[in-house]
């Protein structure tokens, strides 16, 4: 009889937490539905106006770039441009993000700060493209050139989360180090740096998204090989759906980077200090 | 030897800032004549100060060999880029607005804008000159491309922190639609609508000059692109100059003003994501930490 009643009470007794939740889970599903729908629904759209609205040499649909793609993996094109890419980027953007961060640690004093804020204004001004073709006209289609480019116009955006980090510096610390007679190096190492690294990792990140996208421009300048280089190639021979592909397939996987790898390993490491990383 | 007011003077930052051209135009000139001796072979060409110096002064009194002269040139770019801008921010902010007002709109564009934020302009810029071909559609559509995410983030963020109790407020006193509106929705609005702007205008500006490299036949992009061709590295370094100065000209003549004017009434403007002053003498770097903000996007995810 007892478990007769029981079962019969149980499912009119719901509690609170039960019903936040359900409502929760009932929003995730919606959210979820309308996600998905918009991805059908863009695909669609894209498919229909290839070869309808616009030529399909022009435009070639989702399904024909999915093609597009195992062709050219099947000429193994792609390993070798994600490589030649992947290390110019590698290059500059490393030599870009310890010089933007130098120069935010050297900008902790005052006459620095002033020394450097034109320097940091005119690079986050100035479109990447003028770096790019400055350093193609004077390098040609040397190595040296892209990275320079790279470190222009990427250094700055290391530079402002650095100096965003110092002004949040515990004042105390730096206080207490100055009353010890601490040395610059030693209170750099010990105070500064560990306080400074999630806002250089804020820098690493918005730094990458900037550098990718440079890098690329700049293959399409002055390089013989990379996925910038493919574009251009593609492009000049009015190869659509190449062109397509290599973008498409670039872009996905620099914001794979971006978005799932560079934020997990943010969350793993910064999780302890969400307060203070910045925004 | 110098004074204590030499001193003073020597460890001002004013002096750091002004030094700093001079620093520059010194490395160059050292870089200039060292590379010549010890490894003539890592460059092509490397201009002289003087040579730019000439091209700009050449340019600004409209004696040139490119088609047009300087003031047409960045006036045929500047219509492009505020036709662009325009449309990008209509657009922008009827999509933002009904991302920030309802659940399922979000969750519909949420995606594609980050798409849109995180597409590179040189894939708009070669894709568009492949489809429109040259002249003005191009340019255009690509400052469109580029400009219009940046407005949705920030329209949407906007709505999202209009204060509900005001809402709340104008319901109960039974205030019309429109006129909530116009007293609640917009001036809370106005902040984030300024930021998108400035947002829009500066990317639209980087993506324009790509897509007039590629697709266009005038326009600033298309002429630095003519000196690149014709091998003048005076002549890309000299306007490199000129773009430069015109995105800061056009942001200390026009939005700090504008900006000015419009948050007179408001004391203090705390927002954080929002972008006000971005030339400010004092506020300089700590606002333009925010500049690449497709951080905005993920915060309410």
């Amino acid at each position: 009889m007892a478990t007769v009643t029981k079962n019969e009470t149980q499912p009119t007794r719901v509690t609170e937490e039960e019903l936040a939740k359900r409502a929760r889970r009932k929003e995730r599903f919606q959210t979820w539905f309308w996600r998905l729908l918009s991805y059908v629904v863009v695909l669609a759209i894209w498919e229909y106006c290839s070869g309808r609205v616009l030529e399909e040499a022009l435009l070639p649909g989702p399904i024909r770039v999915v093609e597009t793609f195992f062709d050219i993996w099947d000429k193994g094109k792609i390993p070798s441009a994600f490589q030649a890419t992947l290390t110019r980027i590698g290059v500059g953007f490393g030599l870009s993000f310890f010089i933007g961060a130098f120069v935010g640690i050297l900008m902790q004093s005052k006459w620095w700060a002033g020394f450097f804020k034109d320097a940091v204004l005119i690079s986050l001004a100035a479109p990447g493209l003028i770096w790019v073709l400055i350093t193609a006209i004077i390098f040609g289609n040397r190595a040296i050139g892209p990275t320079i480019a790279i470190i222009l116009t990427t250094f700055a955006l290391v530079t402002v989360n650095v100096s965003e980090g110092i002004k949040a510096i515990p004042k105390d610390l730096l206080g207490m180090s100055r009353a010890f007679h601490i040395g610059v190096v030693k209170r750099n190492r010990h105070i500064v740096i560990p306080h400074l690294a999630p806002y250089l990792f804020t820098g690493l990140r918005f730094g990458f998204s900037i550098a990718w996208k440079v890098t690329v421009l700049t293959e399409v300048f002055s390089s013989s090989k990379g996925i910038g280089f493919e574009m251009r190639i593609s492009s000049q021979l009015f190869q659509m759906d190449e062109f397509l592909t290599w973008i498409l397939l670039f872009f996905f996987f620099a914001l794979f980077l971006e978005k799932v790898v560079l934020e997990a390993i943010e969350k793993r490491y910064f999780r302890w200090r969400q307060a203070v990383t910045a925004s | 030897m110098l004074g204590h007011y030499g001193w003073r003077v020597l460890k001002s930052p004013i002096f750091a800032r002004v030094l700093f051209p001079f620093t520059m135009l010194a490395l160059w000139l050292v870089s200039l004549d060292t590379i010549e001796k010890i490894w003539p072979f890592a460059i092509d060409v490397l201009p002289t100060p003087g040579e730019v110096g000439r091209f700009m002064w050449n340019e600004l009194i409209t004696e040139t060999l490119a088609r047009r002269n300087l003031y047409e040139t960045f006036w045929i770019s500047l219509r492009r880029l505020l036709t662009g801008f325009v449309i990008a921010m209509v657009v922008g902010t009827i999509i933002g607005l009904i991302m920030g007002l309802f659940r399922a709109a979000n969750a519909f564009f949420h995606d594609w804008t980050m798409v849109l934020l995180a597409m590179p302009a040189l894939a708009w810029a070669l894709f568009n000159s492949l489809i429109f071909g040259f002249g003005d559609k191009g340019p255009i559509i690509t400052v469109i491309l580029a400009g219009i995410p940046f407005v949705i983030v920030n329209v949407r963020e906007g709505v999202r922190n209009t204060p509900r109790e005001l809402f709340d407020m104008a319901r109960s006193y039974q205030v019309p639609r429109l006129k909530t509106t116009r007293h609640v929705l917009f001036p809370s609005l106005m902040p984030f609508m300024f930021a998108a702007a400035r947002y829009c205008f500066s990317i639209g500006w980087k993506g324009l000059v790509i897509a007039e490299v590629f697709g266009g036949q005038d326009g600033a992009g298309w002429t630095i692109k003519f000196w690149y061709d014709a091998h003048r590295a005076h002549g890309v370094v000299g306007y490199a100059a000129f773009f430069v100065i015109f995105a800061i000209l056009f942001e200390r003549a026009v939005f700090e003003p504008i900006s000015k004017r419009t948050f007179r009434w408001r004391p203090n403007l705390a927002g954080a994501e929002i972008v006000e002053e971005v030339f400010d003498e004092e506020n300089t770097l700590e606002d333009f930490a925010s500049v690449p903000s497709s951080e905005m996007i993920d915060d309410n995810e």
